[in-house]
């Protein structure tokens, strides 16, 4: 036991030394984490601003004049152009100039004051894109709101018609983006970092000719996998560590939860992906075809982390794969702690999936280091395996036959006799 | 600069590409692969909300407005009966948004009075939260209008009547289809960065240094490789595009195919800036990571359109190639744009590619450190 402790630590000695000497590289991976979040954080996420509208104003009053002023005011939307007819706006939302139409019809100044009518303004957003037709439409709402106060303030007898829906944004009061951004970018960066050192560490050995080398030292198998492993999760745990010291210093992402829980929890986060990099880097022969690789599988694990689409509006199929994605796992997490102040009592079944997906990788890392490294003995393996089950299954296949025929056979026998 | 030299390093580059089954597959065949895989994850139309639903009232006006909200389907409500469920099933994220109806709702309503309804949205996801909000301001001023009528009660002043401007009914998909085409192109391109990078850590770099060939050369050599590799990687991206997603074509091919080879250009010199830069291919790695992945999903303008009045954000989002090639792929497959309509971002693109390749060019030494 202490033999293969002090081999593992060997080998995990090696590849800190072998990180540090190249210092660019050393550089990248724990410096590289922490400006990509900066730079990144502060430029996205301010969430949408500025949406160019038309505004097709058939009224041509004070108040309709006045409500103009008041929706190019918001933050979110700016009044681009004005048009004359609705097909002349819709002309302009098709060649993508503008992403929404309001149209103030003719009398709504009169309609605004009648306490029997009411008026109304019509919105049209560009449907193509969800997230812009969401935002333009929240806004006018947020306009006609301020509108009915300001009428009820100075004159009693307006109503708020007869519901009045009253909003209360819990975890994140201003409904700001950026903390949902920031977490989704901490989650991939961690993510793509362990990946990337994982996948490269035995590609690189393999394609250098120097996992020959290894082999022949007394380094078993068990010993080999954790040794790669224990630095790319140092290396791992330290970037999110730092990172997260970012995210709460800099960008004032609140920890409602405990922070020792997600810092446990990180952990089969980043074996998972040191279970994939592991697997990738005994696939691929060239640390090209594993960069490749690690790009393929970094693409489809964003589809699926719910950052494109959230995980229940995409198709039911895709709905149960996504299940597999560690990254949305553990962006519910990530979330679950710092923004919605969850505790394990409410994290266990993205914890569990997380621990299962990185055992079952780590097994089949392993399996597929069992089963020899070079894919021509792996291709031999599997052959003998398969050779071996059929003469097997043919065996007891002929040992059924002959079993059934057995019994008339000594029939045959007798008749003649 | 001869001709022959660079045929030379041309073949030897194709002979990488060629020689491995895997590298093959990857560089010709994995943006269709990704493309079909990130694709599928939409749907035509957004899904449901689900509710989490507190009716203190328990009157048929109160049951009426429950069935108002899930009589379209836009909603999935599910019963609870106090705040701790609300802020449970929000934290553990079963639901998107909670309800209260409270006691007196029905007889407020009937008094001619107005009603409060609170809504409890979970702010962390905006864009959730948003749908959440002018979905439910929807239904209520859809139920408002109708009691107003029944009871007499004054309708509210101004009224928002939402719309949706779907151009066809897939837009939504179509739009994101067309604009991951740059996104998966960058599997290919990031794969030239390490072909540099590989002779470098091998020192097969010192081999080449002992030849004829100049460095223009043999980056020459190196960037039309892997530009007319990808480029014939199109074919199958722009299948799976057209034929598996019936994302309509409306622009010129021939306009796609120049405008495509001049982004992979302006790719791959960005792609030979980090290969020079880096001493070893796990380098380079994390640096192409750094450079075209995040970026590609949160600046390019893919799902959020980019803000220009910010400045600092438009220019780092504008040196990047895929952000003008993200405009051009949608323009020319959902609007059929010409060149002249695509001016600006066509200049922006060539305005790139001479720069990265002249980076490219610059940055690198044809000498052993």
């Amino acid at each position: 036991m202490i033999e293969h402790i002090s081999r593992i630590f060997g080998l995990a000695v090696k590849e800190f030394q072998q990180l540090s000497r190249d210092k660019l590289l050393l550089a990248f991976l724990i410096l590289g984490p922490l400006l990509e979040l900066l730079l990144m954080g502060s430029l996205s996420g301010g969430g949408i601003k500025n949406l160019p509208l038309a505004v097709i104003d058939q009224d041509r009053t004070s108040s309709s004049r006045h409500l103009i002023a008041k929706l190019d005011r918001t933050d979110e939307l700016r009044v681009e152009a004005y048009g004359s007819t609705v097909d002349e706006a819709r002309q302009w939302m098709q060649e993508g100039d503008i992403a929404a139409i309001a149209v103030v019809p003719r009398g709504y100044g009169q309609a605004l004051t009648n306490p029997t009518d009411g008026a109304e303004v019509q919105i049209i957003a560009d449907g193509s894109n969800q997230i812009v037709s969401t935002v333009a439409l929240g806004t006018a709402e947020d306009v006609a709101a301020q509108i009915r106060q300001d009428l009820s303030a100075f004159r009693s007898s307006a109503s708020q018609g007869p519901i009045d829906l009253r909003f209360v944004a819990r975890f994140n009061a201003a409904m700001e983006d950026q903390p949902h951004s920031i977490t989704a970018m901490l989650g991939m960066i961690v993510f793509e970092v362990a990946l990337v050192v994982a996948a490269q560490s035995i590609a690189r050995e393999r394609e250098m000719g120097t996992l020959e080398q290894l082999r022949v030292t007394p380094l078993a198998r068990l010993d080999l996998m954790i040794g790669k492993t224990l630095p790319t999760l140092v290396i791992g745990m330290a970037d999110f560590l730092l990172m997260m010291g970012v995210a709460v210093l800099w960008f004032d992402i609140p920890v409602r939860g405990s922070l020792l829980l997600l810092t446990f929890l990180t952990v089969p986060f980043v074996l998972a992906q040191i279970g994939w990099g592991t697997l990738i880097s005994l696939i691929s022969r060239t640390q090209q075809q594993a960069m490749l690789f690690v790009f393929a599988l970094a693409m489809v694990e964003v589809a699926f982390s719910g950052f494109l689409v959230p995980a229940g509006d995409m198709p039911g199929v895709m709905q149960a794969i996504s299940y597999i994605s560690s990254v949305q796992h553990y962006l519910v997490i990530i979330r679950g702690v710092t923004l919605r102040g969850a505790g394990l009592g409410l994290l266990w079944m993205p914890g569990t999936a997380l621990a299962g997906i990185a055992l079952v990788l780590m097994a089949l890392a392993w399996l597929r280091l069992r089963l020899g490294l070079d894919s021509d003995s792996l291709r031999r393996r599997l052959l003998t395996a398969w050779r071996q089950t059929q003469s097997r299954w043919r065996e007891s296949v002929c040992r059924k036959r002959r079993g059934n025929r057995r019994p008339k056979q000594p029939e045959w026998h007798r008749e003649p006799a | 600069m001869s001709i022959k030299r660079l045929a030379s390093i041309l073949t030897k580059e194709y002979r990488h590409i060629f020689r491995e089954p895997r590298t093959l597959w990857m560089v010709f065949l994995s943006p269709a692969f990704v493309l079909i895989t990130l694709s599928m994850v939409f749907t035509s139309g957004a899904g449901q909300i689900e509710l989490a639903l507190w009716d203190q009232d328990h009157t048929t006006l109160s049951r009426q407005f429950i069935s108002t909200l899930t009589s379209d389907a836009d909603f999935s409500v599910t019963r609870v009966s106090d705040y701790e469920q609300i802020g449970s099933s929000l934290t553990s994220r079963h639901v998107d948004a909670g309800i209260v109806i409270p006691p007196g709702f029905a007889s407020t309503v009937q008094a001619g009075g107005t009603a409060p309804i609170q809504v409890i949205l979970d702010g962390v996801d905006t864009s959730v939260a948003g749908r959440a909000s002018s979905s439910l301001l929807g239904h209520a001023a859809d139920f408002g209008a109708q009691l107003s009528k029944q009871y007499l009660v004054p309708p509210p002043p101004i009224r928002i009547k939402q719309q949706s401007a779907y151009l066809p009914p897939a837009a939504d998909r179509d739009s994101m289809v067309s604009g991951l085409i740059p996104i998966v192109f960058s599997l290919p391109v990031i794969a030239a960065a390490l072909a540099l990078a590989r002779e470098r850590e091998r020192g097969t770099l010192e081999t080449l240094v002992a030849t004829p060939v100049r460095s223009l050369e043999y980056l020459g050599g190196k960037l039309i490789a892997y530009v007319t590799a990808s480029l014939v990687g199109l074919v199958p991206v722009w299948l799976t595009a057209s034929v598996l997603f019936g994302v309509p074509f409306r622009g010129s091919p021939i306009l796609l195919v120049v405008l495509t080879a001049d982004f992979l250009m302006a790719s791959v010199g960005l792609a030979i800036v980090i290969g020079n830069l880096v001493k070893s291919q796990q380098a380079a790695t994390v640096l192409s990571l750094f450079v075209f992945f995040v970026p590609a999903f949160f600046l390019s303008g893919l799902s959020d359109p980019i803000d220009t009045t910010d400045l600092v954000s438009t220019l780092v989002s504008y040196i990047m190639p895929t952000t003008h090639f993200v405009t051009i792929c949608r323009a020319l497959f959902l609007k059929g744009a010409t060149l002249i309509e695509l001016w600006r971002p066509s200049l922006m693109l060539l305005g790139l590619s001479t720069v990265w390749t002249l980076l490219g060019a610059l940055s690198f030494r044809k000498r052993i450190a």
